[in-house]
């Protein structure tokens, strides 16, 4: 055996030590940066909940983290009034419907879908939880494929402001009367698409765009 | 955010830099347009203030000509359709498309159908105002393309 076919597998050792010692696994973005969109349409989203204001806030809180991400982002109330106008008010056949004919109505690379899962304000004893859950997912429209997606819960206990100096009960019977699901969605989205490894890779208005690091920032 | 309490300190953190107006800078000068859809949206009927908010943000971003935020001249060029203000909904329209190579397709549709509706009804007078236009649908693409 000669020295080399000893060194390759030492080598091979030590790349795989390499391996264990890198984090959480990373997302595959090969298709997403084989499609290289330039402008994603976000669409009406679906609504999981029994909430009835929770699709219209939670819309308004998208296009701003996205476009950051450096894409162009269609005009969000805009594109619902026509796709209103075109029949298509209810977002479940928005999502229904193909992306790459969604794309062509618009003139966009991509669709972004999301749905919310979870909206709720539960008071148990002394502590009030808000829960937002949502689903995000990123379709091609060339090929229609999916390209990204993401998941994400965030929960708030009222009780954690146990050194506020009110009662606990005072805190949870405001947080249920008035729960405050807006910092929570907005949280949700700034993880879900600014995180490295997890984000929308910079887009081509952002100044990191085409930069060789992986994702995120 | 998936232990509680980061997910309050984060929420606390939003909170006061809310309070204190001292956002994280951002690459384009959104002013209050998402609160401004929030708006909207809790309260459809009073559209009026929606097109006055949207008004005041596209005025200010364009103080700063390379921050305007994508899609912000488009959304207050459909405020400004939807009251009836077709001629300046174009103007903005054109602007987005000026501005966004990538608006293009959808800017060109929606000046085609606001031409095609001008001509069907007249425009209002200078400065005036018209409820909704009647028949055609305001928003809606020519047909064929739709299906």
């Amino acid at each position: 055996m000669s020295r080399s076919g000893l060194l390759l597998p030492l080598i091979g050792i030590v790349f795989l030590s390499f391996g264990c010692a890198a984090a959480p696994p990373k997302k595959d973005y090969t298709a997403f940066l084989a499609a290289n969109p330039r402008s994603i349409l976000v669409i009406p989203v679906v609504n999981n909940t029994t909430s009835v204001e929770a699709p219209g806030l939670f819309l308004s809180t998208l296009p701003i983290p996205v476009a950051e991400r450096g894409y162009y982002v269609f005009p969000v109330n805009m594109v619902k009034g026509v796709l209103e106008n075109e029949g298509l008010s209810d977002p479940n056949l928005v999502h229904a419907a193909d992306p790459g004919r969604l794309c062509n109505l618009f003139g966009a690379d991509s669709v972004l879908y999301v749905s919310i899962e979870a909206w709720t304000a539960k008071y148990l004893l002394i502590n009030t939880q808000v829960t937002v859950e949502f689903d995000y997912l990123m379709k091609d429209g060339k090929t229609g494929d999916t390209i990204w997606k993401e998941h994400r819960r965030v929960v708030s206990n009222s009780s954690d402001g146990a050194q506020d100096p009110l009662s606990p009960l005072v805190m949870a019977v405001i947080a249920k009367a008035y729960p405050n699901y807006m910092p929570m969605a907005r949280s949700a989205n700034s993880w879900v698409f600014t995180a490295p490894g997890i984000g929308l890779p910079a887009g081509p208005h952002h100044k990191e765009y085409g930069k060789p690091a992986d994702s995120g920032r | 955010m998936t232990s509680r309490r980061p997910s309050f300190l984060l929420l606390a953190a939003f909170a006061a830099a809310a309070a204190s107006g001292c956002a994280p800078k951002t690459a384009y000068l959104w002013g209050d347009y998402d609160a401004a859809l929030y708006a909207h949206y809790a309260n459809p009927q009073d559209s009026e203030r929606y097109l006055e908010r949207l008004g005041r943000i596209v005025q200010k971003a364009e103080a700063e000509k390379d921050r305007m935020p994508p899609g912000l001249y488009a959304e207050y060029g459909y405020a400004l359709f939807e009251a009836g203000r077709l001629d300046e909904a174009l103007t903005y329209y054109k602007k987005e498309r000026e501005e966004w190579e990538e608006s293009r397709v959808f800017m060109d549709k929606m000046i085609r159908n606001t031409r095609r509706l001008k001509e069907v009804r007249p425009g209002p007078a200078p400065g005036g105002e018209l409820p909704p236009p009647a028949g055609p649908t305001p928003g809606a693409l020519p047909a064929g393309e739709a299906k």
